[in-house]
């Protein structure tokens, strides 16, 4: 009797402390995760950018797409405002478009088209809709909350001569965009260097790349990106040019009056 | 000749500007060309031709930015095979815009101006429309007409200040006779070709003839709330002057509001106005509409990452019917109290969002008319796209809304080139 306590005790012990070392694990995974969703989403308190994207389909056909996007973080890690406004193709020239990201709710999205001077509201349910006909969904844009899964740290390693953490995150929620998700985290400046995401079926189904990274305003920025579609076998690449940083954006520009009057301080 | 020393002008000065980018990133040049060609699909439409259209369209858009101010202009020329002239050539837009202080925006030149809820229905803009473009197939963008105004907006804490200006009355375009038929009251009938050619009788050209569009508008929470004003003319010649035995614009108020917000997982609207017929203001002289309310309510909603559909519901409601239907002669067409129409928009995308299938229809229960736009958009590359559509309607009487293009149905192809 007293000796099967001692093992009851024994292995409770044991199961505890496991559990505790679990759970730190999973904190420290957490951790790296919010600091990789800060790195890549909230870098400064604002942006600008020239965005060149470039959707190249299976038979290696390139369509061009050229937008200035402007970023206001409202709270680090929380809400924030995107503008966007196009350049090209000639189709889709001088539209803007505009989100206030709200995590954990739909966000509110607005499209304006200047030949109808129409300001259209755009029902956002499914953030895993394509970004303009490309292999990026909105969420990818904007990023997914670091909370809506759980992370765990499953080995530290090199990738092409960096270190790096590896972490899988699964959604606590079932979630359309994938089942799993393995982030190669860069350790010294939290940038996500290669993002696979897995169906249920664990499939590859995409794959994220940070392909270029280099150092703006003092802020490590990747500065071309790709996704990589498996399964269509194509793949969209993202260039970000005349990065500027903390320009000191107003809020007043992610409303109706400068979707329909795009501020040309930033926008030429 | 005065067109023509215009078209000079305006290449001179497009010539004076050199490349696209003359100052570096000052201004810019781009535009598309089009080819547009359509058929009738009854053989019985009364129209001088079977093309609904045939026509070749270049555009040129020109934008310009200084500091504190900026310019736009839009111009297209057109080579249309069967008018005469084949050639013609529109100023769509061309404005200027620009700041005064922190609060006051304006926008002074040809525009064209939008604003509401619905989705091609339209209770408080009062802007033009073109649907002799919108039936044909040209683009969404002629289904608006341009206005030459003056357009101001104030922004304070309270809300959005809105006001339009239009000195010379901007009537809608509507079908003429000439490529599209009509119901003529005075025929009692479908009618179209040279003997029917048709045009409303403009009010004077005077000060107190222009148009003003007024709104207000503001956020509640993620709700968007507006009122509008709207002092000038009815946009279609609804009124009969039965002296001259001519069509005319009747004087026309309207008072209105909107609100538009998400829910369940998309977005609603709901919108209404009331049509202040002012030259009919008792509702008993039957050749002048009566006054009217009029409200909608709609619900767009993306259902799978590439299909979104949307539903409206409209209702118009005549006021004084009674006394409309006592002054009513014998023989003519009588208007219902009530009016619904019910819309509904689908829109598919596929192949990486180059290939669009699009679909919109109208259906009247209570005129028992319908109206169906189809379309097909391919996008072979980011410069060139190919369409194919048509244009549906079917009607029981030839007097209703839809019923009075009955014999307009069409198919087109269209193939755009951007620059």
């Amino acid at each position: 009797m007293k000796f099967q306590k001692i093992i009851m005790v024994i292995l409770l012990a044991l199961f505890s402390g496991s559990v505790n070392l679990a759970a730190q694990d999973n904190n420290k995974a957490e951790e790296i995760m919010k600091k990789a969703h800060l790195a890549l989403f909230y870098a400064g308190d604002d942006g600008a950018a020239e965005v060149t994207m470039k959707i190249v389909n299976s038979k290696g056909k390139e369509r061009l797409r050229e937008f200035t996007m402007l970023r206001l973080d409202i709270e680090e890690g929380g809400k924030q405002d995107y503008y966007t406004y196009f350049k090209k193709p000639s189709d889709v020239s001088r539209l803007t478009f505009m989100v206030h990201k709200i995590p954990f709710s739909s966000d509110n999205r607005w499209l304006y088209i200047p030949s109808v001077d129409l300001v259209k509201r755009i029902s956002a349910d499914d953030k895993n809709s394509s970004f303009v006909g490309s292999d990026f969904t909105y969420e990818d844009v904007s990023g997914r909350h670091w909370s809506e899964d759980n992370h765990k740290l499953i080995r530290e390693e090199k990738l092409n001569g960096r270190d790096v953490y590896v972490i899988e995150s699964v959604p606590k929620e079932k979630y359309k965009g994938f089942a799993r998700k393995v982030s190669f985290i860069d350790k010294e400046n939290y940038l996500p260097l290669k993002e696979e995401y897995y169906n249920k079926k664990d499939a590859l189904k995409r794959v994220f790349t940070a392909e270029k990274v280099e150092l703006v305003d003092g802020i490590q920025t990747a500065t071309l990106r790709k996704m990589v579609n498996v399964k269509k076998d194509q793949y969209t690449t993202v260039e970000f040019s005349s990065i500027k940083y903390n320009v000191g954006m107003k809020e007043e520009v992610f409303t109706e009056r400068f979707l329909k009057n795009p501020p040309r301080e930033y926008i030429r | 000749m005065f067109r023509h020393k215009f078209v000079i002008i305006t290449f001179a000065l497009l010539l004076l500007m050199g490349s696209p980018a003359t100052k570096a990133g000052e201004t810019y040049l781009s535009g598309f060309l089009q080819g547009l060609y359509g058929g009738g699909l009854d053989s019985d439409n009364p129209t001088l031709t079977e093309l609904t259209a045939s026509e070749t369209r270049l555009q040129l858009k020109l934008e310009s930015f200084s500091d504190g101010a900026e310019f736009f202009g839009r111009l297209d020329f057109v080579y249309d095979d069967y008018n005469d002239p084949n050639v013609d050539l529109e100023l769509r837009e061309g404005y200027t815009k620009f700041r005064v202080g922190n609060n006051l925006d304006f926008k002074i030149g040809r525009q064209i101006v939008t604003w509401g809820t619905g989705d091609l229905i339209f209770i408080n803009d009062l802007f033009a429309k073109d649907y002799r473009s919108f039936f044909i197939g040209r683009d969404d963008q002629y289904l608006k007409a341009p206005q030459n105004v003056l357009r101001a907006a104030y922004y304070t804490g309270l809300g959005t200040f809105s006001a339009v200006y239009t000195p010379r009355f901007t009537p809608n375009r509507i079908p003429t006779g000439e490529r599209l038929s009509y119901y003529n009251p005075m025929v009692g009938g479908i009618v179209g070709g040279e003997d029917f050619y048709f045009e409303g009788r403009m009010p004077e050209a005077k000060l107190k003839n222009g148009e003003f569009a007024a709104q207000f508008s503001r956020y509640f929470g993620t709700a968007d709330v507006a009122a509008y004003f709207y002092r000038g003319f009815y946009k279609n010649p609804t009124g009969m002057d039965m002296v001259n035995m001519e069509a005319y614009y009747p004087r026309l108020n309207v008072y209105g509001a909107s609100i538009r917000m998400p829910a369940l997982g998309g977005i609603a609207w709901l919108e209404t106005g009331y049509y202040d017929s002012r030259e009919d203001i008792d509702g008993d002289d039957p050749t002048i509409p009566n006054s009217t309310l009029s409200s909608m309510i709609g619900f767009e909603r993306q259902l799978t990452s590439t299909f979104t559909a949307n539903l409206q519901y409209q209702n118009k409601t005549i006021l004084d019917h009674d006394t409309y239907l006592a002054s009513l002669p014998e023989g003519f067409n009588e208007t219902d109290e009530m009016y619904h129409l019910i819309t509904s928009r689908v829109t598919k995308l596929m192949l990486m969002e180059t290939l669009i299938l699009s679909g919109f229809v109208f259906y009247s229960p209570s005129d028992e008319d319908f109206y169906g736009k189809f379309s097909v958009s391919y996008k072979y590359t980011d410069a060139l796209t190919l369409t194919m559509g048509g244009n549906i309607f079917d009607g029981n009487d030839g007097y209703t809304e839809f019923g009075a293009f009955q014999k307009n149905d069409n198919v087109y192809i269209k193939v755009t080139y951007g620059y």
